[in-house]
């Protein structure tokens, strides 16, 4: 069991680039080893025992690796980027790209996660106790490709354009999936294939431009889109991942902009 | 005895349609007539003219009034400020021309800083919605030739681009459009009944902030879908059918948006949503976009910076080599959030139109302006370098909104020892490196 700790002592001026701390660049490192391994501030080279003290190893075996990071982090940047095992617990508000293109392991935020929250992710979970910002979950620019797998849940809101060109697989079990409280305009835009579950409303243009997919939304849509259309009343929707959730819906199929015959599929609480 | 020159087919550096067709009279290096051009060129061509609103010397900031000083003084001072900086901002750059906006990249690499241009408050969000759904488009002389159906979606050329419809898109006769104006037909989408939709032949007046809706439902009609809704964004079902057999019926169509898509609510994605219904009417007809880019080489800036970084702009060089994310690195989040320790403006004037916190930011840490007038970010600025203007009094390259790059010609020269753009950031460049010990 490898735990190791880190404490944030100094509030970086900058936006501090913090893709180093993640358990697959912990694994089998000295605790010496970690507090140099290196961060940007601004366009400075520095290393993590600048800002963080460190107790604890990691050692060799990659999911047993738990980093925990207490502090204000909301200026730290990418931390657990690429993480493919383990676990990181941040304790405070962090900074963008949390989790981003992760495929695997475990993170979760105890506070606030700012934008691109588990971007790209391919694999893993990551879990948000509070809000989290824009794009939770989705493409990096130009990207045609956005969340492959894996699960985000966010117990509060998220913003705008999160999980968007999502891209599941039903023969390849690939089952992106977000869970969010409440959620701004453009949830899920572009989706191919992604399952999205909104707890509370969301604002307007949910799963615009969706060409297959699930999207649930428990409370009321702000503004539906017009090119949505109403296909029935079920009282159970069946996820492809197996999941079932009970209570009336209004079942709609859509973007019918993208395609006369889309295979999307958006659900709104009665 | 006065000595009076006359210049002909001169470009004016204003706007992006880089009209080339000036005619400029000049009496011992002082404009005194310009002809062809719009009211706004000509404002331009006068205010190279020196007067009151125009820097002739370099300036500091001393006991908190700007003073003259020598350009070695400004250059030593800006220079230091750039090589200590640990995340220096540059903005502006797209009332410039190329070679100054080429520099731009070299220095900000050097600097190890973050480089924006204004394409980021304006235009940026088609560039991203480009990079995601690609763009069919061609030149203005080619819609001039052959579009009979013009489309102006949130943009009002006839004030921000005010001989655009006479010499490309409206009144002016092309190869197969020989009545000019009765040989097209134009149509306006705009909330409001601007001078432009009072020109057009059919005005849509949809609701402030839903373009987005309503291009969706052009696209669901023109694949057939009966949609279950009477209205969308406040147009009637039937009168957005009609514009959609238009639309599907024209020769050869082309949609010019502007700022009224890229920032309203939805931003990129309202382009994201233009292009895909121009890309969708391919399949009918021959349908093309162009975006109405508002200064002269803000297209310039994105290309330049394109070719040499692989990305349009909000780059960031903190890392040695660049990396592109809008909303990370833009000039505006950057300023917000406080993510910078110097600021250098070029060709810009961002404390007239940034939000009120940005600005406030922007003033409290070290700013450098190179900029020819006296505007709100130049006279809060701690140094100012005093440019010639590129396009009237040095030459240049500029990209028009068509992206087709035009050889601006000087017809003046500076006042006293202005230097051009390119040879500020050069000089900066040297002292920099020297700094660094590069």
């Amino acid at each position: 069991m490898g735990k190791i700790e880190l404490t944030l002592k100094k509030e970086p001026t900058f936006s501090l680039e913090a893709e180093s701390i993640s358990p697959d660049n912990f694994k089998g490192k000295t605790q010496k080893d970690i507090a140099n391994l290196i961060i940007f501030h601004g366009n400075e080279k520095l290393t993590l025992k600048d800002f963080f003290d460190i107790k604890g190893t990691a050692g060799n075996n990659l999911d047993e690796i738990e980093i925990v990071i207490n502090g204000n982090l909301s200026k730290v940047k990418r931390i657990g980027e690429k993480m493919s095992g383990g676990a990181i617990t941040i304790n405070g508000d962090v900074g963008m790209h949390v989790g981003n293109t992760m495929n695997g392991g475990k993170i979760i935020v105890n506070g606030n996660a700012a934008d691109w929250a588990g971007a790209m992710m391919e694999g893993g979970e990551l879990e948000i106790t509070g809000n989290a910002g824009h794009y939770v979950g989705a493409a990096y620019r130009g990207n045609w490709e956005g969340m492959t797998n894996g699960v985000i849940k966010v117990k509060g809101s998220v913003g705008y354009e999160s999980m968007i060109w999502a891209r599941g697989s039903t023969p390849k079990k690939r089952f992106p999936k977000l869970i969010c409280g409440s959620a701004g305009q453009f949830l899920g835009l572009h989706n191919h294939g992604g399952i999205i579950i909104c707890e509370g409303n969301a604002e307007a243009r949910v799963a615009a431009d969706q060409a297959r997919g699930f999207v649930v939304v428990k409370g009321k849509i702000g503004r539906m889109m017009p090119s949505f259309k109403k296909i029935g009343e079920v009282s159970e929707i069946e996820l492809p991942d197996g999941e079932k959730i009970s209570g009336k819906f209004v079942e709609y199929s859509g973007d019918h902009a993208t395609s006369a015959k889309t295979k999307g599929r958006l659900f709104v609480a009665k | 005895m006065k000595k009076i020159k006359n210049f002909e087919d001169v470009v004016c550096p204003f706007c992006g349609t880089l009209c080339d067709d000036l005619k400029i009279i000049l009496e011992d290096n002082k404009i005194i007539e310009v002809d062809n051009a719009c009211a706004i060129g000509t404002a331009k061509f006068f205010s190279s003219n020196v007067s009151e609103h125009r820097y002739t010397k370099p300036m500091m900031r001393n006991n908190g009034k700007l003073e003259e000083v020598t350009w070695d003084e400004a250059l030593n001072k800006a220079a230091e400020l750039l090589a200590n900086a640990k995340r220096p901002l540059s903005y502006g750059w797209s009332s410039t021309e190329c070679d100054a906006q080429r520099k731009a990249v070299e220095l900000m690499e050097i600097c190890g800083g973050v480089l924006d241009n204004t394409a980021s408050v304006c235009h940026g969000p088609s560039l991203l919605a480009i990079q995601d759904v690609g763009c069919p488009t061609s030149t203005l002389g080619e819609y001039k030739n052959r579009a009979d159906l013009v489309l102006f979606w949130g943009s009002n050329p006839v004030h921000a681009h005010p001989r655009h419809m006479s010499r490309y898109s409206d009144f002016i006769r092309g190869y197969f459009r020989v009545d000019g104006h009765l040989d097209r037909t134009i149509i306006v989408v705009d909330p409001r009944t601007t001078h432009t939709a009072q020109m057009a032949d059919m005005h849509i007046r949809l609701n402030p902030g839903e373009d987005y809706e309503l291009f969706n439902a052009i696209r669901a009609l023109c694949r057939g879908v009966e949609l279950d809704v009477k209205e969308v964004a406040g147009v009637p079902i039937k009168q957005i059918k009609e514009l959609v057999e238009i639309l599907k019926s024209c020769k050869f169509g082309v949609l010019f948006f502007g700022l009224g898509l890229t920032m309203t609510k939805g931003k990129h994605r309202n382009v994201d949503a233009g292009i895909s219904l121009i890309r969708e009417l391919n399949e009918h007809t021959k349908f093309n976009l162009t975006p109405m880019r508002g200064h002269y080489n803000v297209s310039g800036a994105n290309i330049v910076f394109t070719w040499s970084t692989g990305y349009p702009y909000s780059i960031d060089f903190s890392k040695d080599y660049p990396r592109y994310n809008p909303g990370e690195f833009s000039a505006v989040d950057i300023l917000k959030t406080n993510d910078f320790d110097v600021t250098l403006i070029v060709a810009s004037d961002p404390a007239s139109n940034f939000p009120k916190d940005a600005v406030i930011n922007m003033l409290k840490k070290p700013l450098i302006s190179v900029e020819p007038h006296k505007t709100p970010t130049s006279e809060m600025a701690d140094i100012v370098l005093p440019p010639a203007i590129a396009g009237i009094e040095c030459e240049g390259t500029a990209y028009r909104m068509d992206k087709v790059p035009i050889r601006m010609r000087k017809v003046k020269n500076a006042p006293e020892d202005c230097m051009a753009d390119y040879e500020i950031i050069e000089k900066l460049i040297e002292k920099v490196k020297e700094l660094k010990g590069e």
